[in-house]
């Protein structure tokens, strides 16, 4: 099986497209890395310039710009096509990381003076350095997310094809080994190769915004597992599809038909929307298939800007306590996610989905005839 | 096990589903002994890629069972001692020849040593050592086929099951793999032949079957299946005719009956039931003054009995003489 995780490297390297990943990761995290400027002074943000242009040099509106910058990030993060200028946009020169943002945390949501009372875990656990940040990581793990999922699906889609094309599969089947040993070879070296690929694009990320910020933000790798886990999911689709027709354009062709489908039952209300006799149908669909925009919106940013996207997106978790958040503060810890465990299903559910692909494309595989 | 077969098919059978069911392999029980070169013949949809394939484990039988040196084909391991080289094989174009070479070897699961050692050696034996640096998508199509039969020959096989070798290859070339062939023999490994080529097969076979329409239509070896029942050739002086007519000497078609008239020796044929009848008309003819120059078992060519069996599958075998004699 080793042979075939080699070859298959092989082949993904001699592909330029996969390459070329490589190289448009890398330069995602050296225009990040030169293009943001940042003075840190005790912790705290205070000035931030972005290809050389100071953004804002004003004091005490520091807490509305980070939450706006960061709302737009994350919102960034979720549609995949906001401008990273623009959810970069924060300079502030106030609010260390020992007192908070009090002055912004009455703002919450709110646009004046007499706004609510600040909510436990709200942006009271969030500096505009933080902020930052998670701006940025949300923006950066929802790009990859969305488009870096969809290149990889585009990169890597025929390789499972090749396993059942006349010539190849006669050369390569005609080995001592299981159908399910080459099969999960092939497997194998596509997983490796993605999984390296978000390493280094997000890895780089993080450490290019830890170096800059002093903040380390170690939840933001949870998106590294979370956006692979999801490429499995289609990539399972993918090889269900390649099992079965032979196919790589089709294949491709049937992932990307599914994720629109899931993209358009993501819509909100859409079963009440529908007439009733479609309705089940609607509703079924989306229980079964892969929750590819609700996890791309809520749970991917959720895992890489942690506290700080619940709290300005609203969220609130009815679990946590506000002691318990207090003392996590006063600790220094960052806060846990408010909803995690509900922004996880439908990742879970996705995950299940594509275990059955992956199930029925080796079955299929191993009856299959070369 | 000496007296293990190299391949032994047990009422191995196979119908490709679909709408309309076809069957590529009639139930066939066949067993190919371990040395032997073992051809298998057959026009085209006749079934023998499927054999091959099924035997390899590549296409799954729809009834009956096979073995490879006594493992069941649908054991991995029964392919552990096999090489393949498939019809129409398809390279990963972004390989080296020896890049190939050593990939498709490491997923055998040949050591790091006998890769190291075996590769320089089968990249010469197939004239292949200046290339092997070069891409595999630069190769010819006889290159490919070459490099084919090397990496097929990589883990040391013994049994190897070669699906038309000598497709696109020159003359030269197939020169080479039918030496290459021989030598294998030499070296006791079971060569499987699958091919069009019948005049290759004629020479290099020791045994053949005839598939028709996934059943077989003859089998043995190829001296016994060109053989044309107990017909013989014979070059003498000329025979008196009633003499002839007597023995039922038949004039040989293959001699223009112009040239014949003039000839001092003339050939004829024979058909006799047994060997004491032949040497009984031999007798004969010396009593009457003719001079026996040469006889020999009339045979026709491989591929005129291939021709006949396959455009008259239930025919029994066919007595006709030949144009010409086979050069063995």
């Amino acid at each position: 099986m080793t042979g075939l995780l080699l070859l298959t490297l092989r082949e993904l390297r001699a592909r330029k497209v996969i390459v070329g990943l490589f190289v448009v990761a890398t330069a995602v995290w050296l225009t990040l890395s030169l293009a943001l400027q940042l003075d840190v002074v005790d912790g705290s943000l205070a000035g931030a310039r972005l290809f050389g242009e100071t953004i804002r040099d004003e004091a005490a509106t520091d807490s509305l710009d980070a939450e706006a910058s960061l709302k737009a990030a994350i919102k960034a993060a979720g549609d995949s096509a906001a401008s990273v200028p623009d959810s970069l946009a924060v300079d502030s020169r106030v609010a260390t990381a020992d007192s908070g943002v009090s002055a912004g945390t009455a703002a919450v949501g709110a646009s004046g003076d007499d706004g609510p009372e600040p909510m436990p875990g709200s942006l009271d656990s969030l500096n505009p350095l933080q902020a930052l940040v998670f701006g940025a990581q949300a923006f950066a793990s929802g790009a990859a997310y969305w488009v870096g999922i969809l290149l990889c699906l585009f990169a890597t889609g025929g390789l499972v094809a090749g396993l059942v094309e006349p010539g190849q599969a006669d050369l390569l089947l005609s080995k001592p080994l299981s159908r399910s040993a080459v099969l999960a070879g092939r497997l194998a070296g596509v997983g490796v190769v993605t999984l390296a690929l978000l390493t280094y694009l997000l890895g780089a990320v993080w450490i290019v915004m830890a170096v800059k910020t002093g903040f380390w933000n170690p939840r933001f790798l949870l998106a590294i597992p979370a956006v692979w886990a999801m490429f499995a999911v289609l990539y399972g689709v993918v090889t269900l599809a390649s099992v079965w027709s032979g196919s790589g354009p089709l294949a491709l062709v049937v992932t990307l038909g599914l994720v629109f489908t899931t993209l358009v039952l993501a819509i909100p209300g859409l079963p009440l929307a529908v007439n009733a006799t479609v309705r089940p149908v609607v509703s079924g669909l989306g229980a079964v298939l892969p929750r590819f925009a609700t996890v791309g919106a809520n749970l991917v940013p959720h895992l890489a800007a942690g506290a700080g996207l619940a709290t300005l997106t609203g969220e609130t978790d009815d679990e946590a306590e506000p002691d318990e958040a207090e003392t996590d503060e006063a600790d220094g810890a960052q806060p846990g996610p408010p909803s995690l465990v509900a922004d996880t299903v439908p990742l879970l559910t996705s995950l299940l989905f594509g275990a059955v692909c992956y199930a029925a494309a080796f079955a299929l595989f191993h009856r299959r005839d070369a | 096990m000496p007296d293990t077969p190299a391949v032994r098919a047990e009422a191995l059978a196979k119908t490709y589903g679909g709408k309309r069911p076809v069957t590529a392999l009639h139930p066939l029980t066949m067993t190919v002994a371990a040395g032997e070169t073992f051809g298998l013949l057959g026009p085209n949809g006749a079934g023998k890629t499927t054999f091959v394939k099924l035997l390899l484990g590549l296409v799954k039988p729809t009834g009956g069972a096979a073995e490879i040196l006594g493992v069941d084909v649908s054991r991995p391991e029964a392919r552990v001692p096999t090489g393949f080289l498939p019809e129409g094989h398809r390279f990963p174009p972004f390989l080296t020849g020896r890049e190939a070479l050593d990939v498709l070897a490491r997923i055998h699961g040949v050591s790091p040593a006998d890769r190291a050692a075996r590769a320089p050696d089968l990249l010469d034996r197939v004239r292949l050592s200046d290339a092997a640096d070069r891409r595999v998508g630069t190769y010819s199509k006889g290159m490919l086929q070459r490099l084919g039969i090397a990496q097929a020959l990589m883990n040391r096989p013994r049994v190897v099951f070669l699906d038309e070798p000598t497709d696109g290859v020159d003359p030269v070339g197939r020169r080479e793999i039918r030496d290459l062939i021989e030598s294998l023999r030499g070296e006791g490994v079971t060569v499987f032949l699958n091919s069009h080529l019948l005049s290759e097969v004629e020479r290099v076979c020791t045994r053949v079957a005839i598939l028709d329409r996934g059943r077989v239509v003859r089998d043995g070896s190829v001296e016994a299946l060109t053989r044309q029942g107990r017909a013989w050739r014979l070059r003498s002086t000329p025979v008196p005719s009633d003499l002839a007519a007597r023995l039922g000497l038949d004039p040989d078609p293959a001699e223009p009956p112009a040239e014949a008239a003039d000839a001092v020796l003339v050939r004829s044929v024979l058909t006799v039931p047994d060997r004491a009848s032949l040497n009984a008309a031999l007798d004969a003819l010396r009593a009457a003054g003719v001079e026996v120059d040469a006889v020999e078992p009339l045979r026709q060519s491989l591929e005129d009995l291939f021709v006949d069996v396959v455009t008259h599958p239930d025919a029994a075998p066919s007595f006709s003489a030949p144009a010409e004699a086979p050069a063995r």
